[in-house]
């Protein structure tokens, strides 16, 4: 019956009328849920889609070259069969030998019914067959483990969002990327002593139907576009410095004028030009001033992880159960600072109508007065928190855990950028120093791949990524570049020597990974779109050195 | 420790297909600038670098005495279809570029292997991501940044070269790192890339519905990949060289899972060097059914345990199995390596093969038969024109595989140094071809099996009819054996039965004892055309033969799978 229902509908342009490749999910979705079992075997008792139909285009261009261009029009289907109950099933937990049970499949990008229900039947036997073996070697691993645990899946409220909801989507601009990358990289070709001027340009668009056996359909227009410059110079004693600019919107439209972008990639030229010529901060501890964008990145790296509840997934002999970074109580900012994510908001591109499960996210009062009191889910519950926050997402076929969307911090109060350098020339004078470190820039987890900061916070390590642009403020106002820095042993203790707030520089559109190793994995073009709306900070005690390492050119290398 | 492990393979079902192509350029070397108007703008750029490195490096004690610069340009369209839906279109275009420089003398140079050391003590190669189209003074910095990583890496690689000599015992060949070569100034441009892909859009649909009507088939796909490599070489040398091919590739498998859980993949192709070769669209739907047949066939045929005893391995079957237990082992750097098995170095002018047997590798030609074939080349990665080698002669070892690493006794480079983009050359193979002097029909060669069967009182023979890919182990600390496997696999019975379609079984063995079990040979030749994965990176290749006779081989059990066929029928 549902086949034929389909092909009809398939005939039928009328504008509420079910797309093919919904209609073939569905005729599997239904069937499975009828028919799935193995012998002996527990039936699904949920099965959740999650399809991706979208066009990218990726150009990447070196000193106004164009170097690559890829483009791409897929259909991937994400299959999630779960089996167990909402208080046990065979998620959230890792064996080793085990792939878990979220299956991946590209599907035809034809509106054939019979096509793509073939991909959807493979993709979710064999989600199916997954699942079942999973929740077997779970209850293995749990027999005799008398710690309480949380359920493994929240219920939710269906929705329905039907394709009409969605409106048109825009094809996707090649043209206007491939010259924007090729503008903007070749600008960095002006200023000699850069040896490396790259820009990168991705426009993706699409639309996501998440369809669950719970009722939940929701169709979304989503997408981003990004752009990102990036240039390198190497210093007389071979250390290479890098700088960036990226640009996050919805889409190429939104991109400010080309000639704003190019002002933005010509300072960061003259930047990385003076650093040859720049002091070296041997070894630095005293006050830094975090401006804007630095700003943000230091909130990114270390209150992210603060925030988010999503516990662990249960490993196979492992006794570390269920212990998420986040902690209810714990004091990660000084009194009177507050934390919200709101992705409702139309403040960045983190905001959104429903995430990656299909759940409307809600306003969550994450820090208040200085202290943790909520935190951020997805449809994983924790000992603490039940319920989904509407905040799931995830990278590829990753599970949906939290990520932040739209984050404010909101200081007690907010000083002038006036007041606020001279409390900071005022706090490096008491260590001796003429000069206060201002931090301008810090370099982006998903361009760093510097993986001992994703495990670190003791010891020498450093903690945050590196600072791209760093200047000594002198009390008459000079600004000095400094050369390649390096921080030591940062981690969220940090936050707590927040002395004081400036007034920021507004929302900032990133794209970012979740917290951990794979952060330092996502690439130039890839993430989760981010908001965070921060004040410029003054951090009482940090420590920094000087980035070394490399060797001079031998060949003298020219753009002529 | 570097890769010993060598490999020729035909991609897995689903996987981006990462042959290149085959080409097809005449085997004459000349002068073509002598009509043209101007060089290519790209290899001007390359020439300038080499001037420019060089002005600045000469007057150092450790300055160059050879560099190369390649770039590789490579331009790729994949069309599939799949359950009778066109299931996208993929294009890619890339340039990388690749920079050889060698400082120390020919004798005893920076890319002379660190014994004992590990693969992080191996001489750096550069990742060179070039423009599309510039070849000015973007890519000239490219390469300029390259020469210069590369060149302060190669400073300290002689240091530990030459420490590594002193602290080390003597080794046998003491032959140099490089030899002369000829200077070869050539220009070979590639047509554009042709591809109807409206057509193709078409042809993969319709034919990929085939797989519908054959319930044993639970995944499939058809494909055609189409690409075009061009490569710009300049060397220090004055050597100037522009050339390249097109391959085209129209592919399909099928795959099942059988009752016991054994995977069944069946996978068909046919790679040609121009788009005029390009199968028929009868060609290809039929191409499709045969696959769609065959899965069905495997889903019910009978596992068979480990045996041995004899067998035919038919044309391709025969081809990889020479390209495995033989071509690799006569590449030149083995035989100077004391880490690898050197089966065959200590060989030369002595019987290795029955004698009415002889082995070459030519790239010079482009076809064998019907077959456009893949490892065509004019000039090696190295710049030096490709030869035809007499490797075995009437069963007797005459050369080996060569480089410009030369081996003890062969002091020059024969054109076979090739390389992936960002990787060093070494010799390998291109097309190797097995050529018998006495043979039969087909049809006798298995009466002969037959015979050979009763004769050995087994209680039957195999006949291999077409393979996968295979692997082999060359190096002293691993068994020196071989692996061919295996995707049809036919029972003979000794008592006039049918033949019968089995599975589950890989070939295996040594190479010196299954060279000395060779009986006979039949009048046909077979292609096998694919890519070969090993420490140089994956390179086009081919290799054929005619069907062989084998009075013992060995199989064992292949690799199997514990999955469920799907629980719910077709949608």
């Amino acid at each position: 019956v549902i086949w034929l229902f389909s092909l009809a509908l398939a005939a039928d342009p009328a504008a509420d009328a079910i797309p093919p490749v919904e209609a073939a999910v569905r005729a599997e979705l239904d069937r499975a849920m009828k028919e799935l079992r193995l012998p002996d075997g527990d039936p699904p008792y949920l099965v959740l889609y999650d399809v991706l139909d979208g066009e990218v285009v990726t150009t990447f261009a070196e000193f106004g070259s164009t170097v690559s261009v890829d483009t791409d029009h897929y259909r991937n289907l994400r299959t999630e069969v779960r089996v167990g109950s909402y208080e046990r099933d065979s998620s959230n937990f890792s064996s080793f030998g085990t792939s878990g049970s979220v299956v991946a499949r590209r599907l035809p990008l034809e509106d054939d019914i019979r096509a793509l229900r073939r991909e959807v039947w493979l993709a979710t036997d064999q989600s199916y067959k997954a699942a079942v073996e999973n929740l077997a070697r779970k209850q293995a691993a749990l027999r005799g483990h008398t710690e309480p645990l949380p359920p493994d899946f929240a219920r939710v409220t269906p929705v329905d969002v039907p394709y009409a909801s969605t409106g048109d989507v825009p094809p996707v601009q090649g043209a206007h990327m491939r010259d924007l990358a090729e503008t903007l990289s070749a600008e960095l070709r002006k200023t000699p002593g850069i040896e490396v001027g790259q820009a990168i340009a991705r426009d993706w668009q699409g639309r996501r139907l998440v369809l669950t056996s719970e009722g939940t359909r929701v169709w979304r227009a989503t997408g981003y576009t990004v752009v990102r410059v990036e240039g390198t110079v190497r210093l007389a004693d071979g250390t290479e410095q890098r700088d960036s600019r990226s640009w996050v919107v919805r889409r190429p439209e939104d991109l400010p004028p080309e000639s704003e972008m190019l002002d933005q990639v010509r300072a960061m030229a003259t930047w990385l030009a003076a650093l040859p010529a720049a002091p070296k901060e041997e070894d630095y501890l005293g006050p830094v001033l975090f401006e804007g964008p630095a700003a943000a990145e230091v909130f990114s790296q270390l209150v992210a992880p603060e925030i988010l509840g999503t516990p662990p997934e249960l490993e196979d002999g492992d006794g570390a159960l269920n212990v998420p970074t986040a902690r209810l109580g714990r004091r990660l900012l000084p009194a009177g600072w507050s934390v919200v994510d709101d992705a409702t908001t139309d403040k960045g591109l983190g905001a959104y109508a429903s995430d990656q499960e299909g759940v409307a996210p809600r306003r969550v009062d994450l820090v208040k007065d200085g202290v943790v009191q909520d935190v951020l889910m997805s449809r994983i519950p924790s000992t603490d928190r039940a319920a989904s926050t509407g905040h799931g997402r995830s990278l590829g076929n990753d599970r949906l855990a939290a990520m932040p969307a739209v984050v404010t911090v909101t200081p007690p109060k907010e000083v002038s950028d006036r007041r606020l350098r001279k409390t900071a020339l005022h706090l490096a004078a008491q260590t001796g120093r003429d000069y206060v470190l201002v931090i301008r820039r810090i370099e982006p987890p998903v361009l760093s791949g510097d993986l001992d900061v994703a495990f670190t916070g003791e010891g020498p390590l450093p903690g945050l990524t590196d600072p791209y642009e760093a200047y000594r403020l002198y009390a008459d106002g000079r600004e000095e570049p400094v050369r390649a820095l390096r921080f030591l042993g940062v981690d969220r203790r940090l936050l707590k020597d927040i002395a004081l707030a400036g007034e920021g520089s507004g929302p900032l559109d990133t794209l970012d990974g979740p917290p951990g190793p794979g952060r330092y994995h996502v690439g130039p073009t890839g993430g989760v779109p981010v908001t965070w709306d921060v004040p410029s900070i003054l951090v009482t005690e940090v420590e920094l050195t000087t980035k070394s390492g490399g060797e001079p050119r031998v060949v003298k290398v020219e753009l002529k | 420790m570097r890769p010993l492990l060598v490999a020729v393979v035909l991609p897995a079902a689903g996987a981006v297909l990462l042959a290149a192509g085959a080409v097809l350029l005449p085997a004459a070397v000349g002068d073509a600038w002598a009509d043209t108007a101007a060089p290519p703008a790209v290899l001007d750029s390359l020439s300038a670098v080499l001037t420019d490195t060089q002005a600045q490096l000469a007057s150092l004690p450790d300055a160059p005495y050879y560099v190369a610069l390649a770039l590789d340009d490579h331009e790729q369209v994949t069309i599939q279809g799949t359950h009778g839906a066109y299931a996208g279109l993929v294009r890619g275009h890339d340039r990388s570029g690749d920079v050889d420089l060698r400082i120390g003398s020919m004798q005893l140079d920076n890319t002379h292997k660190i014994r004992d050391a590990g693969w992080f003590d191996a001489p750096r190669r550069p990742q060179i991501q070039a423009p599309l189209a510039e070849s000015g003074a973007v890519l000239r910095a490219l390469f300029m940044r390259a020469v210069d990583d590369v060149y302060r890496d190669a400073r300290q690689q002689l240091i530990k070269v030459k420490s590594n000599n002193q602290v080390k015992v003597g080794v046998t060949d003491t032959s140099a790192d490089f030899s002369a070569a000829p200077v070869v100034v050539d220009s070979r441009p590639v047509p554009p890339l042709e591809l109807d892909e409206a057509a193709w859009i078409a042809l993969t649909r319709e034919a990929s519905a085939i797989y519908l009507d054959y319930p044993a088939v639970y995944d499939s796909a058809v494909q055609i990949v189409a690409s075009r490599d061009q490569q710009w070489l300049a060397t220090s040398e004055g050597t100037r060289i522009e050339q390249g091919n097109r391959h085209f590739r129209v592919a399909t498998w099928g795959t099942s899972v059988a009752d016991d859980g054994g995977e069944i993949q069946v996978y068909d192709y046919v790679d040609v060097a121009t788009p005029e070769h390009l199968p028929a669209h009868d060609a290809v739907l039929a191409m499709v059914r045969g696959v769609a047949q065959r899965v069905t066939q495997l889903r019910a045929a009978p596992l068979i345990d480990p045996w041995s005893g004899p067998a035919i391995l038919r044309g391709r079957a025969a081809g990889v199995f020479f390209h495995e237990i033989f071509g690799h082992r006569v590449e030149g750097h083995r035989q100077k390596d004391e880490d690898e098995g050197q089966t065959f170095t200590s060989r030369v002018g002595k019987p290795i093969l029955p004698s009415f047997l002889s082995v070459v590798d030519d790239p010079t030609l482009a076809r064998r038969g019907d077959f456009d074939l893949n490892g065509t080349y004019a000039y090696d990665d190295e710049g030096v024109p490709a030869e035809r080698v007499q490797l075995v002669d009437a069963g007797v070892l005459k050369n080996f595989l060569l480089s410009r690493s030369p081996v003890a006794g062969f002091p020059r480079s024969n054109g076979h140094g090739r390389r992936e983009a960002g990787l060093a050359a070494v010799a390998r193979q291109g097309n190797l071809m097995v050529e018998a002097t006495r043979t039969v029909t087909y049809a006798k060669l298995r009466e002969m099996l037959v015979a050979e069967v009763k004769k050995q009182g087994e209680p039957f023979g195999l006949i291999f009819d077409d393979i996968s890919g295979g692997f082999t182990f060359t190096g002293r600390s691993e068994p020196n054996s071989f692996v061919v496997s295996p995707v049809t696999v036919w029972r003979v019975w000794p008592d006039g039965r049918p033949d019968e379609l089995v599975r589950g079984v890989d070939l295996i063995g040594t190479p010196l004892t299954t060279f000395a079990r060779i009986v006979a040979a039949a009048y046909d030749v077979d292609v096998f055309n694919g890519v070969c994965g090993a420490e140089s990176g994956w390179v086009p290749v081919s290799a054929s033969s005619p069907s062989l006779l084998v009075s013992e081989v060995e199989v064992q059990r292949h690799e199997k799978g514990n999955d469920r066929p799907p629980i719910l029928g077709a949608p």
